[in-house]
């Protein structure tokens, strides 16, 4: 829990704020600069109050825009943030960085976009910190991959405010026959988890308190060590790249994709130092701990996809389907763990461990193995979903099927997020618009089917004027399993209001 | 024949009507809308800066302003694309629309936010547009042989004398009449007055602030005003200007995304 000052600084931010400040505009002949932005206050409730607690938050967010005829233009989205929750004591930076996933948030700057745009007849060309948004779906996009996502509210918020911008190149080339976008970002920029104590920590990632070895050794406490990712080795190894060609044939909008990059989901490998304790020499009475350092992993993937969208009648349609080639899976820790440590195994290192006790002058009563499981399972896997939407008039209604299928998934090696092969999401979206657009209901959802677990997010915004506005909502998780998607969150639920000013 | 000018079927139906010279007094209601519908060729494209006032029952305003650009073809399909730059939470919006005589239109939605360009379908037609009391068939293409026209009477309103026609759907979709007031003197409309499928009083349009613009009449201040729910909308165009040969790519996802 921060001090109280987190919720006299928001209060503050109001107090010195006007009600109203006007964006500014310049207009000139060849030169055109706009300036806007948005001030926002929020405070979550937690259901749980087991769960680590949420101050109030606070956020500036600063839009400049420059148009230099119509050759050239300039963008910069700057968000400087206090979240309430992401608290990392021993970072001293105050910006957010590319090379790091645990990130401060108390408070922090995000340079969200910042780049420069050269137009020419046939080819636009971007240079800068930017997002890309490739596919179809809604909020799931399996061809998408080019930018990773901030994870520090379990990636229950917009997919706009999840996307992390990433310094690239792009080139969109137009033609009548096609139109190709290719990209490319020199080195990788990791998602970004929250510290192991706030709420939003994955669960998957939170160790097991022990390990059941059903063996002599019982069960084996366990103690975690989380290590931020290394990119010291950065260069064109890390670099990613992709192309889409796009057309509009017959009233269908369709692109094929290609990408060669890193997976945007955390894969993790998990070394464990086994230390054994000789308790009793004669009795052999010997204790075993393990300390698991979990240390994010990234491997390189193919992607080809393809998206599409139409109109039916008075539906939108909208598919997305993509092939990842050397996709890597976590496999889940306890079982991995549990394969290990076998009777077999405990065996062994006992035996090494009393013969270097007995066979030297100085005995130690303790001793350590490192044991290096191969977490990461390599599998081909395909991700592919179809929407369907339905506008009348301020009311829309969005339905989606996601399906993800591994081919040759073994049973014998369960991974997170996976079962059976399989893992298929329903979601859904309504959004019904009252009072002249002036008020908002929306119910958005997932199922998943396999895990049974789901998550639901109603909320309603009202704007009091063209300038201020309320947002209000709950959002509740819940599943079975507390490994799996959304279950590991499903102490989570929670309200929010949000308080919003533009400028 | 289809038209939807500024991007605002009805407004530019008054638009176009604007451009109509004097006729005679002998012509039908039908040749006085058909001649000014012809008339309307004169423009290929247009542009336009709109402000759009939302008014409530109880008299508080909303306003938002809105970029237009149309450009017609010669097998009477066109394109318009309409760019929301403020209020904030909406700006850089940008809605495009291909309409073609022989087929549905085509519609395509951006929100910044996003960063995608989303087709959707041109369904709910009689639905309000964005909050405003325009629905969507009001913004979108208008067939006049859609419609039977008779020359009712000619009155004054607001001062001018003006030719009383009523317009009758023959299929009734989303109006069962519409009764058009067009001035005698420039044949620019003063007044319409909408009726719902129930044949009840939905709604009044008003257009005023006659402006002549590179030689075309056009009123530049629109109301509509829903008797029903006591709601308005009021236009004001500015920044018209016509026939400035906008180029067919600037109806495409790539000027949607880029903006105004």
């Amino acid at each position: 829990m921060k001090t109280p000052g987190a919720l006299l600084v928001v209060l503050l931010c109001w107090v010195l704020f006007p009600v109203r400040v006007d964006a500014y505009e310049y207009e000139g002949e060849s030169l055109m600069l706009a300036l806007s932005g948005h001030l926002e206050s929020g405070a979550v409730y937690e259901f749980d109050q087991d769960t680590p607690n949420e101050d109030p938050s606070s956020e500036l967010g600063i839009d400049f825009k420059a148009d230099m005829g119509s050759v050239s233009s300039f963008k910069l989205l700057l968000r400087a943030r206090d979240d309430g929750k992401v608290i990392d004591p021993g970072n001293t930076r105050l910006f957010n960085e590319f090379d790091r996933i645990y990130q401060d948030k108390n408070p922090f700057i995000d340079v969200e976009e910042a780049y420069v745009d050269f137009f020419t007849s046939y080819v636009d060309l971007r240079f800068g910190i930017q997002k890309f948004a490739w596919g179809r779906l809604d909020e799931i996009n399996p061809t998408d991959n080019l930018n990773t996502e901030d994870l520090t509210q379990g990636g229950t918020n917009d997919e706009s405010e999840r996307k992390i911008g990433v310094p690239a190149a792009k080139a969109n080339v137009y033609s009548d026959f096609v139109n190709l976008e290719l990209a490319w970002i020199p080195k990788y920029v990791p998602y970004r988890l929250p510290t192991p104590e706030e709420r939003w920590f994955p669960g998957i990632l939170k160790a097991p308190e022990v390990i059941e070895t059903a063996t002599a050794a019982g069960n084996i406490p366990v103690t975690p060590v989380y290590e931020d990712i290394d990119l010291s080795g950065s260069g064109f190894k890390y670099s990613e790249y992709g192309i889409r060609l796009s057309r509009y044939i017959a009233g269908c909008d369709i692109s094929l994709s290609y990408f060669r990059g890193y997976d945007m989901m955390p894969v993790t490998s998990a070394p464990t130092d086994v230390t054994v304790v000789l308790e009793d020499l004669l009795a052999l009475d010997y204790s075993i701990s393990a300390e698991v350092t979990y240390i994010p992993e990234i491997y390189k993937m193919n992607v080809y996809g393809l998206d599409f969208t139409t109109t039916v009648g008075s539906f939108t349609l909208r598919g997305e389907y993509a092939y990842f080639q050397n996709k890597h899976f976590n496999r889940k820790f306890s079982s991995v763990l549990k394969d290990e440590l076998t009777q077999e195994r405990q065996d062994a290192i006992m035996d090494e461990f009393l013969d270097r006790y007995l066979d030297t002058e100085d005995p130690q009563s303790s001793t350590t193995v490192r044991i290096d499981p191969q977490v990461a399972l390599q599998e081909d896997s395909m991700k592919y979903g179809l929407g369907v939407d339905y506008i009348y008039g301020d009311t829309s209604v969005s339905v989606q099927f996601i399906q993800e299928y591994v081919p040759d998934f073994d049973n014998d090696k369960p991974v997170y997020f996976i079962k059976d092969g399989f893992d298929t999401l329903v979601t859904l979206s309504f959004k019904q618009f009252f009072l002249q657009n002036t008020f908002e209901a929306n119910l958005d959802g997932a199922y998943d089917l396999e895990f049974k677990d789901y998550i639901i997010k109603p909320s309603v915004r009202y704007k009091f004027t063209e300038t201020l506005q309320l947002t209000a909502g709950v959002i509740v998780l819940d599943g079975k399993e507390d490994d799996s998607l959304l279950g590991q969150y499903r102490d989570n639920d929670e309200v929010y209001a949000k308080l919003r000013c533009y400028f | 024949m289809k038209w939807n000018g500024t991007g605002l079927g009805f407004i530019c139906l008054c638009i176009v009507m604007a451009a109509a010279p004097c006729m005679s007094a002998d012509m039908t209601a039908y040749e006085i809308v058909k001649k000014s519908e012809d008339l309307l060729d004169q423009a290929k494209d247009s542009q336009t800066d709109i402000l759009m006032t939302l008014v409530n029952k109880k008299g508080q305003t909303r306003e938002r302003t809105l970029s237009a650009s149309v450009k017609k073809y010669e097998d009477d399909s066109s394109k318009s694309l309409l760019f929301f730059n403020s209020p904030a939470d909406v700006k850089g919006t940008s809605f495009l629309v291909w309409t073609d005589e022989s087929k549905d239109d085509k519609q395509w939605l951006y929100l910044p936010a996003l960063q995608r360009v989303r087709q959707i379908s041109s369904s709910g037609k009689g639905e309000s547009f964005m909050g405003t009391e325009f629905t969507f068939f009001d913004m979108g293409s208008q067939d006049i042989d859609d419609y039977t026209f008779t020359l009712l009477k000619e009155e004054d309103f607001d001062g001018e004398q003006c030719y009383v026609i009523e317009a009758i759907p023959k299929e009734v979709e989303f109006y069962n009449k519409i009764t058009i007031w067009i001035r005698k003197g420039n044949f620019i409309p003063a007044k319409a007055d909408f009726y719902d499928t129930k044949g009840e009083y939905l709604k009044q349009g008003l257009f005023a602030n006659v402006k002549n613009i590179q030689g075309i009449n056009t009123p530049t201040h629109i109301e509509m005003k829903n008797v029903q729910n006591s709601r308005t909308t009021i236009l004001e165009l500015s920044n018209i200007v016509y026939d400035t040969g906008l180029k067919d790519d600037i109806f495409t996802e790539r000027y949607m995304k880029r903006g105004k």
